[in-house]
């Protein structure tokens, strides 16, 4: 079947869908997508877990997808979809990565602190400390800590969805302008040009931005439209990747 | 609080290095740091240790934390060859220091190298300096 035939194909099994909310149509749907599945769990497949069960997790996007499209958006439903199933693919991992090492309450507080973080910021102007984070979160600042190196310990054994224009978390380019993306501050290291070629546009720009352009990590998550704590972990995943880079092999 | 001092040494081998890491990072955030600068210092700390570890000729890798008038020094020491500048002010490296830390300088003294970082704090910490600053 040709992509054109997929797509009408596509819109006519949703419009049964929609009238007769049969079972059948449900599951043809799903079979004609499964290859987008099957791509986007191959995306996640070096991180230890069993594509079967990625393609599984991916399914499970995938039928949500279908539940929630809408005809009327003049979205295909790949594009609809894609976001949906990489999300669920992240949960899975998120999930996972929290229940092996982190207790729940730990977990919780983590992701309000998140939260708080990114309000702080801009109330302050500033990226908070802890015990401002304490005090707005109304735990102990020992608490705050906890749940910090918790994170951290979390993001070296958890990676981050892989960055690209699917990517749910996409990089806001039209905030870049176009001389922060020339790049030859960074070239000047001649060593290090193929290994940040090697870098996905996103993490060139934050490398760039940090060290060339000394913007604090709370700017570029502003600028980049992601967490402070994303870009935290990105920077030093980064330098670690260049640093391996340099001593022999290394693959982001 | 003022004028803490935090001293931690560590075998001279990467699998070490995150102790020193960890170490800067707990010291910062219990200082008054914003959570940028703490990530600043952990990376700061991470990037020098790993130069000097590649320097080294020693056994060892001390890391002083101190806190200052208006910040954090941390001073990085190694043995290494004599006259070895540690880090190329033309490096990336050095690059990556300087727009971590607000200062940086390698002090040698026959075979022992210091890198030295400094850091300022962003939010007065609220508790005057002995010295009356």
């Amino acid at each position: 079947m040709s992509n054109e035939e997929r797509r009408a194909h596509t819109k006519t099994l949703f419009r049964e869908l929609r009238e007769t909310n049969n079972p059948a149509t449900r599951d043809e749907l799903a079979t004609l997508h499964l290859p987008l599945v099957e791509y986007l769990a191959k995306r996640f497949k070096d991180r230890g877990e069993p594509l079967d069960d990625l393609i599984q997790v991916g399914s499970v996007g995938l039928l949500k997808a279908i539940d929630r499209f809408d005809l009327g958006r003049e979205v295909e439903f790949s594009t609809y979809a894609t976001p949906t199933i990489v999300g669920e693919l992240k949960r899975y991992f998120r999930d996972k990565g929290w229940a092996v090492r982190v207790p729940r309450r730990l977990q919780e507080l983590s992701l309000r602190l998140n939260k708080l973080v990114a309000q702080l910021t801009q109330d302050l102007g500033r990226s908070p400390t802890v015990p401002e984070l304490a005090k707005a979160a109304g735990v102990s600042e020992d608490e705050v800590l906890e749940a910090l190196e918790s994170g951290q310990a979390y993001s070296t054994t958890s990676l981050d969805a892989p960055s690209g224009e699917d990517d749910d978390a996409p990089m806001r380019m039209d905030r870049i302008g176009e001389e922060d993306l020339r790049l030859d501050n960074l070239e000047y290291f001649a060593s290090l040009a193929p290994l940040i070629e090697q870098l996905p546009e996103r993490e060139r720009t934050i490398l760039y931005l940090r060290f060339f352009k000394g913007m604090t990590q709370s700017k570029i998550a502003e600028h980049v439209g992601i967490s402070q704590m994303h870009v935290s972990r990105l920077l030093t995943r980064i330098l670690e990747f260049l640093r391996e880079g340099m001593e022999g092999t290394a693959e982001y | 609080m003022p004028f803490d001092l935090v001293t931690v040494t560590v075998p001279a081998t990467a699998g070490h290095l995150a102790v020193l890491r960890t170490a800067v990072g707990g010291f910062a955030a219990r200082d008054q740091f914003t959570l940028d600068q703490v990530d600043d210092l952990r990376m700061a700390v991470e990037e020098a240790a790993v130069q000097l570890l590649r320097h080294s000729r020693g056994e060892r890798i001390a890391m002083e934390v101190e806190t200052t008038t208006g910040g954090v020094q941390v001073r990085l020491a190694g043995d290494v060859e004599p006259g070895d500048p540690v880090i190329d002010e033309t490096s990336f490296s050095w690059t990556i220091l300087r727009a971590l830390a607000d200062d940086l300088r390698i002090e040698s003294a026959g075979t022992r190298a210091t890198i030295v970082l400094d850091k300022r704090r962003l939010v007065d910490a609220g508790v005057a300096a002995p010295d009356g600053r």
